[in-house]
């Protein structure tokens, strides 16, 4: 069989070349013969010095010989720089991440989950400590830091809090006084709604919103200083993260997300007054009867629950930006896991919540 | 234009949205390593960043291989994009693929090469770099000076005429950072390419660079362009002089003559 190589090797005309041709080739066997025609090449790229490597390599396979002529040396000068030997396996088959067994994926994954519940204990027991020490010296706290956080997680989110919280009254009203005016009791739903955005809806809403927020955000300002060794820093200058980024998150976090939660609430109530007032029933009723049904409980209740929340959505958002892994795609990961985490952890807790609430008839 | 010229850069503005340089000037050659020097802040990677078609000059016109990466048609602009490797400071190696993946990334996008063809094809280049037994690792599995080859076989992939390298050296130690220097003297002397390097590394400069320019941060223009041995042992002026030696910087005068007066001394190198 005899071939003769294009005049310009280059991946234009190598990538047709190499599909006419590697079908023949692949037939040769022992006792054949390729010979390679390269008088009339000219030009010759790496696309070109693959194609003559791959020629080689099947003959070493396959057992055919290769006669070349090659007058200005293009087949001898690729010879000479790489090493055919070196390239005897299918290189794109070789990967040792994609290839583990299913059994070994598992494994990975379960001591993945096991290092993960240790660094989140590991996380929460040095912040438990960090907490514990301010007390002492209260000094340690970055008041200036606390306070900017403060204003993002807080006052920068009032717009959308007071957005999604009106929505959540107007829609609330709209869907329970369809079924209330069937038994003429629609004054009733003021009530609902009241009970329904103290106790529940208020707080969940809410840390919903801060968890997208600022638990990402968090996750992703923490994590991208980890990437460029900020947090080293800060250890090599005996400044541990978890005081001096941590904590003030966390504080501000938690101390912001029952304000925003009567924000919420409130707005809520004003979008279902609209709803109540068009179908008739005296804006007057409804303030009367959302008064009587806000009863302290619920109200201390309903700010507990904003407080916790706050506490988790913190944690779980620094807790991932200090664990994120040193790539750029390890940011974006540490992001998306403290929504996931934090959205997990509300509604277990909003669960646990309702458990106990039921068990102290509160 | 002289016909071996690759790179013509001719009365540039540089910077974004006020100049850092204004009207720089120079042309590269065929085959040879050219740096481009100046101290920090001085807009070398600006200047990069236009001529590799990132973000356009305020002003002037770049032309690589007679095309025009700004102002001209855009099939020019691709002709012109498409005849140069770039590798940036980071290595900016995608960390969700392995290195050959890496590599074979533009091969992907540029050619029409079979699959195997592909991957033979980066696996050549990984090996040109020293690094195809590494091939299936991740980035973040390498040193800083295997990233930093790995993304020179990645702006080879495609045989460029040209290849740009930013701040190759940057945070290597010196063997590591001297390997470096011999690889890319020798896909000069093989592959035949131009190498435009933007460094302030002067063991690296003497190692590789056949022409250097030198940019000035205070006079915001190119302030001397020679070999190094001779802006080292000639001097036009105080800040080159200052560079060469290693001087520390009390901004040294660009237009105040090199002191001692220069001794006209023309380097062995040059004297070949």
């Amino acid at each position: 069989m005899t071939l003769t190589l294009p005049e310009t090797c280059s991946s234009e005309r190598v990538a047709a070349f190499w599909r006419q041709v590697m079908p023949d080739v692949a037939r040769l066997g022992a006792g054949d013969t390729l010979t390679l025609d390269a008088r009339s090449v000219t030009v010759c790229d790496g696309a070109g010095e693959a194609l003559i490597v791959e020629l080689y390599r099947r003959s070493a396979q396959q057992g055919f010989a290769v006669a070349c002529q090659d007058p200005d040396k293009f087949v001898t000068r690729t010879l000479g720089l790489f090493d055919v030997a070196r390239f005897t396996e299918d290189p794109s088959t070789v990967n040792p991440i994609r290839n583990t067994h299913t059994s070994e994926q598992l494994g990975q994954a379960v001591v993945h989950i096991y290092d993960d519940v240790c660094d989140q204990l590991a996380f929460l027991g040095e912040t438990a400590v960090s907490a514990f020490s301010l007390l002492v010296r209260p000094g340690r706290l970055r008041l200036r830091d606390t306070m900017l956080h403060f204003e993002r997680a807080g006052i920068d989110a009032l717009p959308i809090v007071l957005l999604i919280g009106f929505l959540l009254g107007l829609i609330l009203a709209f869907m329970s006084a369809t079924s209330f005016r069937q038994f003429g009791v629609e004054v009733y739903v003021a009530d609902l709604i009241a009970i329904g955005l103290f106790r529940e809806l208020g707080p969940l809403i809410t840390a919903i919103i801060l968890a997208g927020r600022s638990g990402s955000a968090f996750a992703a300002e923490i994590g991208t200083m980890k990437v460029n060794e900020e947090i080293d820093a800060l250890t090599t200058f005996d400044l541990p993260p978890i005081t001096f980024l941590t904590l003030p998150r966390v504080i501000a976090d938690t101390l912001v997300m029952p304000i925003l939660s009567m924000f919420a609430i409130l707005a809520g109530l004003f979008g279902g007054v609209l709803v109540l007032v068009s179908i008739g029933v005296p804006a007057v009723t409804y303030w009367q009867h959302v008064i009587a049904a806000s009863s302290l409980g619920n109200i201390f209740f309903g700010l507990l629950k904003a407080l916790v929340f706050g506490l988790l959505v913190g944690l779980v958002g620094c807790s991932h930006g200090l664990h994120t892994s040193r790539t750029a795609d390890g940011v974006g990961r540490a992001a998306t896991a403290a929504v996931v985490g934090s959205l997990v952890l509300i509604t277990v807790s909003d669960g646990i919540f309702a458990v106990l609430s039921f068990i102290l008839g509160i | 234009m002289p016909e071996d010229t690759v790179i013509a850069v001719e009365h540039v503005d540089a910077g974004y949205d006020t100049p850092v340089l204004e009207s720089v000037s120079f042309t590269v050659r065929k085959g040879e390593v050219f740096v481009i020097l100046g101290g920090s802040g001085c807009g070398k990677s600006t200047l990069l960043k236009h001529i590799i078609g990132l973000n356009p000059p305020l002003g002037g016109e770049i032309r690589i291989m007679g095309d025009r990466i700004f102002g001209g048609a855009p099939a020019e602009r691709e002709r012109a994009m498409r005849r140069f490797g770039v590798t940036y400071q980071s290595g900016a190696l995608f960390g969700s693929m392995t290195l050959l993946e890496n590599v074979c990334l533009p091969l992907e996008s540029f050619t029409d090469l079979p699959h195997d063809a592909r991957y033979l094809v980066a696996e050549m280049k990984l090996e040109q770099v020293g690094l195809k037994e590494y091939a299936s690792y991740f980035p973040s599995d390498l040193s800083g000076g295997m990233k930093k080859r790995a993304a020179i076989a990645r702006a080879m992939a495609l045989d460029p005429a040209i290849l740009f390298l930013d701040e190759p050296s940057a945070g290597l130690d010196p063997v590591t950072s001297a390997g470096l220097d011999r690889l890319i003297l020798r896909l000069r002397d093989t592959q035949g390419v131009t190498v435009v390097m933007v460094t302030h590394e002067l063991a690296s400069i003497f190692a590789v660079a056949d022409r250097c320019i030198m940019l000035d941060k205070k006079t915001r223009s190119l302030i001397a362009e020679g070999s190094p041995a001779r802006l080292r042992d000639c001097p036009p002026n105080a800040a080159v002089q200052a560079f060469f030696n290693r001087e520390a910087e009390t901004a040294p005068d660009p237009q105040r003559p090199a002191s001692p007066s220069c001794p006209n001394l023309v380097s062995p190198k040059e004297s070949l």
